[in-house]
């Protein structure tokens, strides 16, 4: 998790950031009553977070980013959330909460 | 990917009768505990710290004492909403300034669309937005009584 969790802080706040770029969104957001109108937090917290990430990581999650628009997903039943591809039993980390790439589609994976 | 809404995942048994705390942080960990509890999430903190997050870019509190916080989150394993209520309230910087006596958390995964994530969200603020369905809410004299307002209310 201590690898991952800048990552994973980092694939959040841009999922933040996509409702905030996306007019649908933010017109949908707005007649609910939930408008976000302070921007300031988000920009430092990426900031912060681009500080601290990994750089090898970060370097495979902003390329998958904008291929795919999601650079980050997480691996469900040996099953990668992005492609949806199996996973061969090979590729499985020792260790929960470890990152490794999709040998399919190269986003970074998850696995919890 | 998921654009609908599917009832048969509303954990409505996920219903807190008497929130204790007056801090929305503790307001998120106590409900994210609970929803962990219940398999819905598998990174606790980092939901609470999105959850946060989102509310300093500005506030849930949709007025008439209901407050609507929500994430879209790599934390987040299965969609919820759970819901909350507290008898003396919870400052939540709402426009019409009334203190939040009912909390809808809406917690959906990070695999899931901005339109499927604010089809759950809309739900939750329909049903807040009807003074009966409030009314209900905050009458439910248990957690049972409670988590079967919620279930007739979100059905």
């Amino acid at each position: 998790m201590n690898e991952a969790v800048d990552l994973l802080r980092l694939h959040d706040l841009d999922l933040i950031e996509a409702e905030l770029t996306d007019a649908r969104a933010r017109a949908r957001m707005k007649r609910l009553g939930l408008s976000m109108e302070r921007l300031a937090p988000l920009t430092r917290a990426r900031a912060a977070c681009l500080e601290t990430a990994e750089r090898r990581w970060l370097y495979h999650y902003e390329r998958s980013n904008q291929r795919y628009g999601r650079g980050l997903v997480a691996v469900r039943d040996r099953v990668c959330q992005g492609c949806h591809i199996t996973l061969p039993t090979s590729r499985m980390p020792n260790a929960a909460g470890a990152l490794t790439l999709c040998e399919f589609c190269c986003r970074v994976l998850y696995w919890a | 990917m998921p654009t609908m809404l599917d009832p048969s995942v509303l954990d409505t048994s996920l219903f807190v009768p008497d929130l204790r705390t007056r801090r929305k942080e503790s307001v998120f960990q106590e409900l994210v505990a609970r929803a962990r509890e219940a398999g819905a999430v598998r990174e606790a903190e980092l939901l609470v710290e999105t959850l946060c997050l989102r509310e300093r870019l500005g506030s849930t509190a949709i007025g008439k004492a209901v407050s609507v916080p929500h994430a879209r989150s790599i934390a987040v394993i299965e969609p919820r909403m759970l819901v909350a209520r507290s008898r003396r309230g919870i400052d939540w910087k709402a426009e019409d300034a009334l203190p939040v006596q009912l909390v809808f958390l809406v917690i959906t995964p990070g695999e899931f669309t901005i339109e499927a994530h604010l089809d759950w969200v809309a739900r939750a603020v329909t049903c807040a937005r009807l003074q009966k369905n409030r009314a209900r809410l905050l009458d439910a004299a248990t957690a049972e009584a409670g988590a079967l307002v919620l279930r007739e209310v979100t059905a």
